[in-house]
């Protein structure tokens, strides 16, 4: 599945989430549609789900918030590891992407 | 008038402003006005230190996402006029003010809001208001944009409110200092 727009694109192969390009959506109503996709990928039954962010380069809180609201979904999971992935070099996940790893400790942050 | 937050936060009357205003009729002021001028703000303060400095990308974007979450802000719960962006760089500091107006509802639910996003460790409570936001669905989730400024960004914010003549309306003044890498030279 794939959710497109001028700005963003969000899309799944496998069970690995790509997100790419900017997301400033203008709050969770907006952001349905990608959990939406969030969650019927971590209900496929694989055992490890990834959100590789590495190419996303400005969201907003509202997003962060999306980011957020999926990891504490997947605690109810715990036979499923999650794993973000991300750019040191993208100013918003040096900063906010720590802040999954505090709401579940068990997530496997690799910020390259 | 109510005021929130150190007085050392906001805009003074001595710094260099560079001043944004967004009108709301010909504008029909929208959702992508606050990215567009966000990026805008974060563009001409950060081209100041060079394309080529290595602190270009970090400033702008901190700047961007800063006047973005502001900018929203307003945009989300304004009462119809004028949008202000007034910004300003000060010893290696950006400082910007948003003024907006609101309804007196409003104005008092978000003052209510203020009190709890300003009691403690803004971490802490982002973590809390982001598990009391997933538990409650019906929860608005506002504040997460300001708790994400003051935590990751380490932003400090400070808020004025003026009453109208009428009483009707609240004048909201949402100021933010932002320490940024480099001092600026032109």
């Amino acid at each position: 599945m794939e959710i497109k727009t001028g700005d963003f694109r969000v899309w799944d192969e496998g069970s690995t989430i790509y997100f790419d390009g900017i997301m400033r959506l203008s709050g969770s109503e907006a952001y349905a549609p990608i959990l939406d996709l969030m969650m019927n990928v971590l209900a496929s039954g694989a055992s490890t789900v990834t959100l590789n962010l590495t190419d996303l380069e400005f969201l907003n809180s509202s997003g962060i918030n999306l980011l957020a609201k999926f990891t504490i979904e997947t605690r109810r999971h715990p036979e499923v590891q999650l794993v973000v992935r991300g750019a040191q070099s993208v100013p918003w996940q040096s900063k906010s992407l720590r802040n999954l790893q505090k709401l579940h400790p068990s997530v496997t942050l690799l910020v390259d | 008038m109510a005021t929130f937050g150190s007085a050392d936060i906001m805009l003074g009357a001595t710094d260099d402003i560079s001043r944004i205003q967004l009108f709301d009729g010909p504008l029909e002021i929208g959702w992508h006005h606050c990215a567009m001028t966000a990026d805008f703000v974060g563009e001409l303060f950060a081209i100041r230190v060079g394309e080529a400095s290595p602190d270009y990308r970090e400033i702008r974007h901190s700047i961007g996402y800063l006047v973005n979450e502001l900018i929203e802000n307003a945009v989300k719960f304004r009462a119809p006029g004028i949008i202000a962006v007034e910004a300003a760089m000060r010893d290696g500091t950006f400082r910007v003010k948003v003024s907006n107006q609101v309804d007196r509802d409003t104005a008092a639910r978000f003052q209510g809001l203020i009190l709890e996003i300003t009691d403690g460790d803004p971490g802490d409570l982002l973590i809390r208001r982001i598990e009391a936001n997933a538990a409650d669905p019906t929860y608005s989730g506002s504040g997460l944009g300001l708790l994400t400024l003051m935590s990751d960004y380490g932003a400090r914010l400070a808020w004025v409110f003026n009453p109208s003549a009428d009483g009707s309306r609240v004048f909201i003044e949402t100021h933010a200092i932002l320490p940024v890498v480099a001092p600026v030279a032109h």
